[in-house]
């Protein structure tokens, strides 16, 4: 017999967890089913969880899913107090101060590393679906979607891994490369107008060095931005957040301006890390080994390999855990060491070790731990504008939802408000037993327009704006085009802002955004205003920058010999941009065709527009650790 | 659930020293040094438990998994339960056990089964490993299927209940003719004495079945970290065992002496190929050749 569940999500994101708690605190069952080997392990982030209090209406914040101890149980980084935005060119830097923009509604904004709060999501999730007789499957790939012939309202699932099974109601939350969309044409494939590039590396800093650096205490957190020449000429910018004790370090750029004017991800990623303001962030102290001699003999070479690992492994997790007031606690609380002085000693005296004995060399440089990448849909151009089909719901990334508009950034919160209303318009077709499309999708589109974050993605908030502008409002009008200097006039006045803001409305997102989204406001003006008012700022070394193959061989596969992406042309123009363009080399140009590698696929959708694209099987393809 | 009650299950483990790289230690007449070599639960135990873990998560059945062995057998007990979620552990320890070859040790364990709940007439199935790496016998398990009187089925690599029909229907690998892996399928009565193969994997292919999967593994997690609260110890007396049945006496077979394999002589010659230069990798490609075809059979 096969089995029928009354919801089934597929997905396990943050937004396809927090539908799948929601509906359990709803008291319905439903069932999530995630491709990877856990929740977490698929998904990226850069990122910063806002909880928001919109003027007009209602969100539905993480607190309202998970309860309102979310800050004090779940695993955050770090509670983000200090918001800047710095104009770059050359090592010149001039930095506007935007904290209030990133206030601005805003309950607050912490950092998150999409593995730790994935899990910690799937963990309470997963034991309230529990009770209602649901749960969470992990490590199953939904392939194939359809509809029992006689009853429109009961979806047949299909996977690679189990044996088929149906729903009354499903949740699409598979994120912005969602096969469900396609296998259902709810929607075309985003194209590259329509995406963002998002490219990103974990840097290892201790704790409490970066709380030096970046002025932060143990509960507060920095989120830096940069537009300008680190763009390499493309629409977008960089960013470093300050995680616990990780740096996020990473680009998010337009999909169109890389098709453009095709640069590699990892170059601009690169890009910024070199920038040196960048640099004197990310630098930490790192131990270099010494080349073994080669004439002693292989028994000895090895022992000293093995023993300057161990020191070397050592001493890093020591010196790691002196810089964190926890970690001294935990060390001395051991009974291995007896005060934070004879951690600080036993740090020294490896180090001395190591110098000494194997001729270890201290260095300043940088380490990374993980590079990721991702395309993100650009709400104000792809959210769905009916964002569902049949007795099929979509939220978040596979909605197409988010709202990116200059500094602002968020598709997490997004996606859980659109998470918790398809919840809710579940429940109610459970509740009534109709899941037919006009009771369950009408109801679930009408909430979506109630939504504040769907007015944000249509249309400019004047307030918004007057935040950015008062921030700006030290850059002299001369540098900004004249295009810019008639809007700042505008804009100086509050009648004749409401005015234009009014008007720009009429005219709407889809012409207004060219203007503003431009290489003029991403590089020509940071460039010129970092140029004559900037400050230098220089670094004291270069960073020794790994090499993609480095970057891909430091990652977690489960290898699957039948590739998951199918190329279709491989003479296309679009193709032969993927060249360049894969995060991870996977494209190579042999005799005017591309040709496809898979292996080292993380899954960023870069290539999907003109592939036959699909995640890979069940645990299958990449494992994110930080995400 | 068989009627009213529930599917009883019994899983036979073993403590066996752990082979890996630098654990092992010998005596100087060749036998295992016990208490200076670490011990693990045996492989092909935990094979056996993830079988009997099957039939916890598909027919939600009581585990019971014991183990004759010292008192530090107890840590093969808790990795058991860690893996088929136990409801509950027993060993049976006594130094009378000492000495046991595998039919003095079939004995006890049978005691030990009628321990159990629902004793040997409640039982309905009894899952041991393959054999134990340290002893290599293989007979342990068919010697307590014959004791219990249980249809023994051995190097089942897939199983499914028939609950109403109170059967079991089992793959096993054999080798027939000459040529190995051959799978037959056979089907027996319940209660059946199942010896697991070590290319056993458990296939769970409903969402239902996933699902139970995560909750037992769950379950099965926090239980083994309170192994103490689910483990009962009986000695030969409580057991009620007859002494001359156990232990040395109860063996007709002692272990003599452990003859270490001399280590044969390779006759292997090597020569150097230069992958680079092309006239190397076609003589190494006629030498392939010539071996080949002097074994392929036309
Ligand atoms: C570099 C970068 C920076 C960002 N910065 C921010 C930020 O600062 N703040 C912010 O709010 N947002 C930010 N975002 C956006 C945010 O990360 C995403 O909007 C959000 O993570 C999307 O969540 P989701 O649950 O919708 O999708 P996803 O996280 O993509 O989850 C989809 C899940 O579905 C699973 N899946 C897919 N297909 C199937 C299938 N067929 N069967 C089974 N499972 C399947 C996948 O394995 C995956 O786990 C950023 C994104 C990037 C890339
Ligand atoms: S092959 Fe495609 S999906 Fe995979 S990493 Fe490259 S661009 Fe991204």
């Amino acid at each position: 017999m096969v089995e029928r569940f009354d919801a089934v999500i597929i997905g396990g994101g943050s937004a396809g967890l927090a539908a799948l708690k929601q509906l359990a605190n709803q008291g319905k069952q439903a069932v999530l089913i995630e491709a990877g080997t856990s929740p977490g392990t698929k998904n990226v982030s850069g990122g910063i969880l806002y909880s928001k209090k919109p003027k007009d209406g209602k969100v539905y914040n993480v607190e309202d899913v998970y309860g309102q101890d979310f800050l004090s149980d779940a695993p955050f980084e770090r509670m983000i107090t200090k918001y800047m935005l710095h104009a770059t060119s050359k090592d010149k830097i001039f930095s506007i101060d935007l904290t209030a923009a990133h206030h601005y509604q805003a309950n607050y904004g912490c950092s998150v590393l999409m593995n730790k709060l994935n899990s910690w999501f799937a963990k309470e999730a997963g034991q309230s679906a529990e009770k209602q007789g649901g749960g969470i499957v992990s490590g199953v790939h939904v392939r194939s979607i359809g509809w029992k012939s006689n009853e429109e309202s009961i979806a047949i699932i299909e996977t690679d891994e189990l044996e088929p099974f149906e729903a009354k109601a499903v949740i699409a939350a598979d994120g912005v490369n969602s096969e469900v969309a396609e296998l259902t044409q709810a929607r075309d494939k985003f194209s590259p107008h329509q995406l963002y590039q998002g490219v990103k590396v974990i840097v290892k800093l201790p704790e409490q060095i970066m709380e030096e650096r970046f002025g932060i205490e143990y509960d507060s957190g920095a989120a830096h931005l940069f537009a300008g020449d680190v763009t390499l000429n493309h629409i977008g910018g960089g960013f470093v957040y300050t995680n616990r004790d990780s740096l996020s370090a990473g680009v998010v750029y337009h999909y169109d301006s890389l098709m453009r004017n095709p640069s590699e991800p990892h170059t601009l990623v690169d890009t910024l890390l070199q920038n040196p303001m960048v640099s004197e962030f990310i630098k930490d102290e790192v131990a270099v080994k010494q080349e073994i001699d080669k004439n002693l003999p292989k028994e000895e070479q090895l022992r000293i390999q093995f023993a300057v690992s161990k020191l070397i492994k050592t001493w890093g997790e020591l010196r790691h855990a002196y810089y964190s007031a926890n970690g001294r606690k935990g060390l001395i609380e051991s009974g291995k060491y007896k005060s934070d002085e004879d951690i600080r000693a036993r740090v020294e005296s490896i180090k001395q070790e190591l110098e000494s004995k194997y001729s270890t060399r201290f260095v300043t440089d940088y380490v990374e731990l993980e590079y990721s990448a991702k395309i993100i849909p650009d709400g104000k151009r792809c959210a769905m504008r009916q964002p569902y089909y049949k007795n099929i719901l979509f939220v978040g990334d596979a909605a197409g939802r988010g709202i990116f508009i200059g500094p602002r950034i968020e598709g997490i919160n997004v996606g859980i408000d659109d998470a918790a209303r398809a919840a809710e318009s579940v429940a109610r077709a459970i509740d009534r037993n109709v899941f037919s499309e006009d009771y369950l999708g009408q109801y679930y589109s009408q909430s979506l327009e109630a939504s504040p974050y769907t007015k944000d993605m249509r249309e400019i908030d004047k307030d918004y704006l007057k935040i950015f502008l008062d921030a700006a409002k030290e850059v002299p009008r001369d540098i900004i085009g004249q295009r810019y200097g008639m809007v700042l006039k505008l804009m100086s006045s509050g009648t004749l802002r409401g005015l234009a803001i009014g008007f720009a409305n009429i005219l709407g997102f889809e012409r207004l955004l060219p203007l503003v989204e431009s290489e003029e406001t991403y590089v020509q003006v940071p460039i010129e205003l970092a140029d004559r008012l900037g400050k230098q700022v220089t670094s004291t070394y270069n960073p020794s920058i790994p090499t993609v193959a480095q970057r891909i061989a430091k990652l977690k596969y489960n290898d699957d010999r039948i590739s998951h992406i199918k190329v279709l042309d491989p003479q296309s123009d679009f193709m032969k941009k993927m060249v360049k363009l894969c995060p991870t080399n996977c494209y190579s140009l042999e005799d005017q065709s591309v040709v496809l590698q898979h292996e080292a696929c993380v899954e960023c959708g870069t290539c999907a527009k003109e592939t036959d694209w699909h995640h890979p099987r069940g645990e299958m393809g990449v494992s994110y650790q930080y995400g | 659930m068989i009627g009213m009650r529930s599917l009883n299950v019994a899983v036979i483990v073993k403590l066996e020293p752990d082979f890996s790289e630098g654990n092992v230690s010998y005596n100087a007449d060749g036998t295992l040094n016990r208490a200076e070599t670490k011990s693990i639960l045996g492989p092909h135990s935990a094979i056996a438990s993830l079988a009997a873990f099957y039939s916890k998560v598909r027919y939600g059945a009581r585990i019971t998994v014991g183990t004759m062995g010292p008192p530090i057998a107890d840590a093969a007990l808790q990795q058991a339960q860690m893996l088929c979620d136990a409801d509950e552990l027993h060993l049976y320890s006594d130094r009378l056990f000492a000495g046991a070859d595998t039919l003095a040790t079939a004995e006890t364990l049978k005691a030990g089964i009628s321990k159990m709940q629902g004793g040997i007439e409640g039982m309905d199935l009894v899952f041991s490993g393959h054999r134990a790496s340290d002893g290599e016998t293989g007979q342990t398990g068919p010697q307590t299927a014959w004791k219990l009187g249980f249809p023994f089925l051995g190097n089942v690599i897939d199983y499914n209940l028939d609950l109403e029909r109170r059967t079991i229907r089992a793959k096993r690998l054999i080798s027939l003719q000459g040529f190995y892996d051959i799978v037959e399928e056979i089907e027996a009565p319940l209660p059946a004495f199942v010896s697991v193969d070590p290319s056993y994997q458990p296939n769970f292919n409903t969402v239902s079945q996933r699902l139970a999967l995560g909750r037992y593994r769950k379950e099965a997690a926090e239980r083994s970290s309170n192994y103490k609260q689910y483990l009962k110890v009986f000695n030969a007396q409580q057991m009620g065992v007859d002494p001359k049945l156990v232990g040395l006496p109860g063996s007709p077979t002692i272990v003599y002496k452990v003859e270490k394999i001399p280590k044969a002589k390779a006759s292997r010659k090597s020569e150097v190929i230069d992958g680079a230069n092309p006239e190397h990798i076609r003589l190494a490609a006629a030498k392939i050749h010539e071996i080949l075809s002097g074994a392929v059979v036309k």
